[in-house]
């Protein structure tokens, strides 16, 4: 059992009666966290993705607020003040604000966009109204991380914008999932770049995995994606190389306008 | 000496310490360094369907035995940019793949995990790769999502104890490091040993594979490499990088394909091409005490030999100590 491709799959088949959580419950740690694959005893940086899912297919409440109990303790390692400091005074090579801080796909290593795109998600759909305290301070942390980490020209890659002076490129899946985790922000600048960047690109895009994160996000903003989903559903037939986190994010991405968008999370 | 002066030595000193120490302690179960290596450097103007002719002249010049073995080709497959060489070509992928079948290999299978990029066949339709691949009937597996085995590490320069590793490599019987050879902005170049964080799974650690970086991404690259074997290096100098690679650099060319039976020895033969001091880079220094050999009277050069560039490669200001004077190594 792998995490992401697992929920992916539950939401992908959320209104099947086939879809049974039990599997996240089952494999949940302790703390809350969930490792990256069953037998994984370390916290993962999709645990966001998990609490979501337990969210969306409306189970477990108990397991859903442990879940994020940990989402709100967990953090990038940029956020303690040594690290704060050292980003700040001697290690400048990488363009960042460390005190917009994000989740980590490990722990003890710094945040970064996918991890704290689901956390963001997660914590928006959970906590949907009257955030205060840590909710909302973390959750504008996070917002303001992602903001912090963009590609100059917009986008998103991993989550280095800016690398000794020079602009790194973005990925369409990360630009995707930042956007749909930044859906219900005000709209500014960046995100219209990243929109139209992402409009751009995605007419060109060959790739199944890339093609339905787009699909998402741009339904997400009230895109027209009706071609986009033609594109690919008539894409070749998945390879070898298309593993089932990839077939799931198509199914989703295909079954949007019909059965909703489970990663539109709107407050 | 004023206090200041002082307690200011004394930080210095220990963080000096703290740095060196990890390099000065052996951390390795033992020494695997063979007898003699072999390094032949190819000259190879182009990529061009004629590079499998040029690679199987090469290989022949190492009577290697891989029948009946599974052979894992490991190329460094990064990302891709419109126009930037940032990748091995694939020309030379699938020209490999031809030699190791032709030499008798039970299995040929390319298998990468690209470091940022989470849409690995993107990176592989458009790079061409996969087209090639296809025509060729050559399998990939994606090591990021592949399925993954606890392994103890066998070296302890990074603290890490363990790695979960993909299964696809850990059962390979023959493992070829196909790397690019570029300036890397933080460990100095990516060669055959840098190459090898591609093995590890996104999966479990994410994109990027940030807790290498957390545990210093030189001690990182020796414990990978001392427990994950590289029987044979294939390394594309011919359009390299230099600058702030990976990803950002400027091309340069050296013309040439590296072969080797040994990583280190590979990746110092590597470094002199590219004009820089091997011995300065601490992951090839540190391997060199234990796993392979940089010491000229320990390699057979088979064909060339190696001379460094009148103009080293160009590297981030952090790397500016590894650019050697112009000479002949040899």
């Amino acid at each position: 059992m792998a995490l992401e491709p697992t929920c992916l799959a539950l939401l992908a088949l959320r209104l099947e009666r086939r879809a049974n959580t039990q599997v996240l419950l089952d494999t949940q740690h302790p703390d809350g966290s969930w490792g990256s694959f069953a037998t994984d005893d370390e916290a993962s940086g999709l645990t966001g993705l998990a609490l979501l899912t337990l969210n969306t297919l409306g189970t477990s409440p108990g397991a859903a607020t442990r879940a994020a109990d940990w989402l709100l303790g967990a953090k990038g390692q940029e956020a303690s003040w040594f690290w704060k400091w050292k980003f700040r005074t001697t290690d400048k090579r990488v363009r960042f604000d460390p005190d917009k801080f994000g989740w980590p796909w490990e722990p003890g290593t710094c945040s970064w966009v996918v991890p704290t795109a689901f956390a963001l998600l997660a914590l928006k759909q959970i906590f949907s109204c009257c955030r205060k305290g840590k909710v909302a301070y973390r959750i504008q942390r996070g917002v303001e991380m992602l903001l912090d980490r963009a590609c100059p020209n917009g986008g998103w890659n991993a989550g280095n914008g800016i690398v000794y002076d020079a602009a790194m490129a973005p990925h369409i899946d990360a630009t995707a999932i930042a956007l749909l985790a930044l859906r219900s922000e005000p709209r500014n600048e960046l995100i219209e770049r990243s929109l139209v960047w992402l409009e751009h690109q995605v007419c060109l895009c060959p790739a199944h995995w890339s093609l339905a994160w787009s699909i998402l996000a741009l339904d997400a903003y009230d895109k027209p994606i009706d071609s986009l989903q033609h594109r690919l559903a008539t894409l070749a037939e998945p390879d070898e190389t298309c593993d089932t986190a990839t077939l799931a994010v198509v199914a989703l991405a295909l079954d949007c306008t019909a059965s909703g968008n489970p990663l539109e999370v709107v407050v | 000496m004023t206090r200041r002066a002082a307690l200011a030595g004394s930080l210095g000193l220990a963080a000096g310490v703290g740095t060196s120490l990890p390099f000065l302690v052996p951390r390795y179960d033992r020494d695997r360094r063979p007898a003699c290596s072999r390094v032949a450097i190819l000259p190879v103007a182009e990529y061009s369907e004629k590079l499998s002719g040029s690679l199987w002249e090469g290989l022949e010049l190492f009577n290697l035995n891989v029948t009946g073995k599974s052979v894992l080709l490991k190329p460094n497959l990064v990302d891709y940019i419109p126009g930037a060489g940032i990748n091995t070509h694939p020309l030379l992928i699938v020209g490999a793949a031809e030699c190791f079948r032709r030499l008798g290999a039970k299995r040929v299978t390319v298998a990468e995990g690209p470091g940022h990029q989470r849409d690995t066949q993107l990176v592989l339709q458009a790079t061409g790769l996969e087209q090639h691949l296809k025509e060729q009937r050559i399998p990939f597996v994606d090591l990021n999502r592949d399925e993954v085995v606890k392994v103890r590490l066998r070296a302890d320069y990074s603290r890490l104890k363990h790695l979960w590793l993909p299964r696809t490599a850990l059962e390979a019987d023959f493992i070829v490091s196909m790397p690019k050879v570029k300036t890397h902005h933080w460990s100095g170049v990516t060669l055959s040993m840098k190459n090898m964080f591609g093995v590890v799974p996104g999966v479990k650690y994410g994109w990027p594979k940030n807790l290498l970086h957390w545990r210093g991404i030189q001690q990182s690259i020796v414990d990978l490499v001392a427990t994950v074997p590289i029987h044979f290096v294939i390394a594309d100098a011919i359009v390299c990088m230099e600058g702030n690679g990976p990803l950002a650099g400027s091309a340069r060319r050296l013309d040439r394909i590296v072969l080797s039976d040994d990583p280190v020895a590979a990746d110092a033969t590597c470094a002199t091409l590219m004009g820089l001091a091997a011995e300065r880079v601490p992951h090839i220094a540190e391997t060199a005490k234990f796993l392979g050999n940089t010491s000229s009277d320990r390699i057979d050069q088979l064909a060339s030999t190696v001379i460094s560039p009148a103009v080293p490669f160009g590297t981030v200001p952090e790397f500016e100590h590894l650019r050697s004077s112009p000479r002949a190594a040899e």
